[in-house]
């Protein structure tokens, strides 16, 4: 513990100098380029670049609220005591962990979509994106739940607390807390798969981007600007994470 | 109190209390000792009502433990403080008595902040069970326990998870306690704490009850469970 032991100010200095490494690596990179860099060559494509970064937003906050939804879903079919529904829930899971988020987004889109006249290539990427975040979202109700100790219900009981009093005063209140934390990395690991629609030729940032790079061939313009877009999102969503952890950590 | 036990058996996968037949009466304060296993966390459950018995019927003042009813004339200190984390030590009292008794806010308050000043924790009330020490973390759960005015109040090794400074000071509160009126039944490992406020000991081995009686028996055991029981904890 001692040798971490350093001022705040020595700790933000520190931390601001390997910022400006990275900074500095990124500059020794782009000079080190064939062709010049030239940030005005993406004059006239902010609108599509700005598009595509706001459909990222909007298509990941979509994957968000379906897979809180199928993970909660799963999270009490997991728990139900009618077994066809645990080992659904065994087989599900073991399937998804099994399968890459590219591979999932390509079978839902041009294979199970098409099985029931789905075609709508931006509905079954978010689907796929859905349905392979269920586990991983079933996962962090699992654990906020069993945050609860048994003699915390002891002691509802005792108390004689109503069901309805229980979740609504002393669980759910509970379980909020834990849950923001992994639901926001998860939020920011949905952000980052979402590249991975351009596949389907659907505009989000990663696909604009490369329209954008077809047509002017700025291409290391394109990628830096694609990639400091990402990170101007998941960044801050890191420092949000750091905080709310800090902040409503109930131990 | 008075406490009955009929044929009580209690079991997990193996019998934790046998066949216990046993009648107290007119005691105020009732420590029950022995080795870790010897089923008196488990006994003092069931007189809770917090464990239902496996076999037999227990009685305390007359009433079945598994009444309904009964749970709302008994305050329980666990091993943990157990408060509700994510509650400020005056919410976790006043949830309890707004949502489980009827007061209304401003009762609760006030009734929440006596027991807190009871304790000497009135300038801890609005902190969290996180920010406090385990000790005040333990006194603020005797509080929550005394607000519902039971007539009770069991505590399972309140000061286990605490350091002896910490054990001390939860002890002293509790003995301030004696003249509340109000009955104790208590598991602890502190025996010099069972010598000053327990009026009425009992040994436990093996989930029997192997001797019993006032607090002189700890001095002059006549069984040799006890005997041996003290040698090793001196």
């Amino acid at each position: 513990m001692k040798n971490n032991s350093v001022s705040k100010r020595t700790n933000y200095l520190v931390h601001g100098f390997i910022i400006l490494l990275f900074i500095l690596f990124l500059v020794f990179v782009i000079l080190r380029q064939q062709t010049d860099f030239e940030i005005s060559r993406l004059d006239g494509y902010m609108a599509l670049i700005a598009e595509g970064f706001i459909k990222t937003v909007l298509v990941s906050l979509g994957v968000l609220v379906g897979s809180v939804v199928t993970g909660f879903t799963v999270f009490l079919l997991g728990k139900s005591n009618v077994l066809f529904f645990r080992a659904f829930v065994n087989v599900f899971t073991e399937v998804i962990y099994g399968t890459p988020l590219l591979v999932m987004i390509i079978i839902t889109a041009f294979v199970i979509g098409p099985a029931f006249n789905i075609f709508n290539r931006p509905v079954t990427g978010i689907l796929g994106m859905t349905i392979y975040f269920t586990p991983y979202m079933s996962n962090i109700y699992k654990s906020a739940f069993s945050s609860i100790t048994d003699e915390q219900y002891m002691a509802m009981d005792l108390f004689g607390f109503t069901s309805y009093q229980k979740y609504r005063y002393i669980i759910i209140p509970q379980v909020v807390r834990i849950l923001m934390p992994p639901l926001m990395n998860n939020f920011s690991l949905i952000i980052k798969g979402s590249a991975l629609l351009n596949v389907l030729a659907f505009r989000e940032l990663f696909y604009a981007t490369d329209i954008m790079q077809s047509r002017t061939f700025a291409y290391t313009e394109g990628y830096i600007m694609m990639w400091m877009l990402y990170i101007l999102i998941t960044i801050p969503l890191s420092q949000v994470v750091k905080y709310l952890e800090r902040r409503w950590t109930l131990e | 109190m008075k406490f009955q036990l009929k044929n009580l058996t209690h079991a997990y996968d193996l019998n934790v209390l046998h066949n216990l037949n046993y009648v107290l009466e007119d005691k105020h304060s009732i420590g029950i000792i022995g080795k870790s296993g010897s089923g008196k966390s488990t006994l003092l459950r069931i007189l809770s009502g917090l464990e239902p018995p496996t076999h037999g019927e227990v009685f305390v003042n007359d009433m079945s433990v598994t009444d309904p009813v009964y749970r709302r004339t008994i305050g329980f200190v666990f091993q943990s403080h157990n408060l509700f984390p994510h509650l400020t030590l005056e919410k976790n009292i006043t949830l309890v008595l707004e949502k489980t008794r009827g007061y209304t806010h401003e009762e609760a308050h006030n009734r929440a902040h006596e027991n807190l000043n009871l304790l000497q924790l009135d300038d801890q009330a609005h902190k969290l069970p996180k920010n406090v020490s385990g000790g005040q973390a333990q006194r603020a759960s005797l509080a929550r326990a005394l607000s519902v005015d039971p007539n009770i109040i069991f505590l399972d090794e309140p000061t286990s998870s605490l350091d002896p400074i910490l054990t001390h000071e939860v002890l002293t509160a509790i003995e301030k306690l004696k003249d509340s009126g109000k009955d104790f039944v208590f598991v602890t490992h502190v025996l010099s704490f069972v010598h000053d406020f327990a009026d009425y000991v009992i040994f436990m081995e093996d989930g029997r009850i192997v001797e019993h009686g006032d607090p002189s028996i700890l001095d002059t055991p006549s069984t040799k469970a006890l005997k041996d029981f003290m040698a090793k904890v001196h």
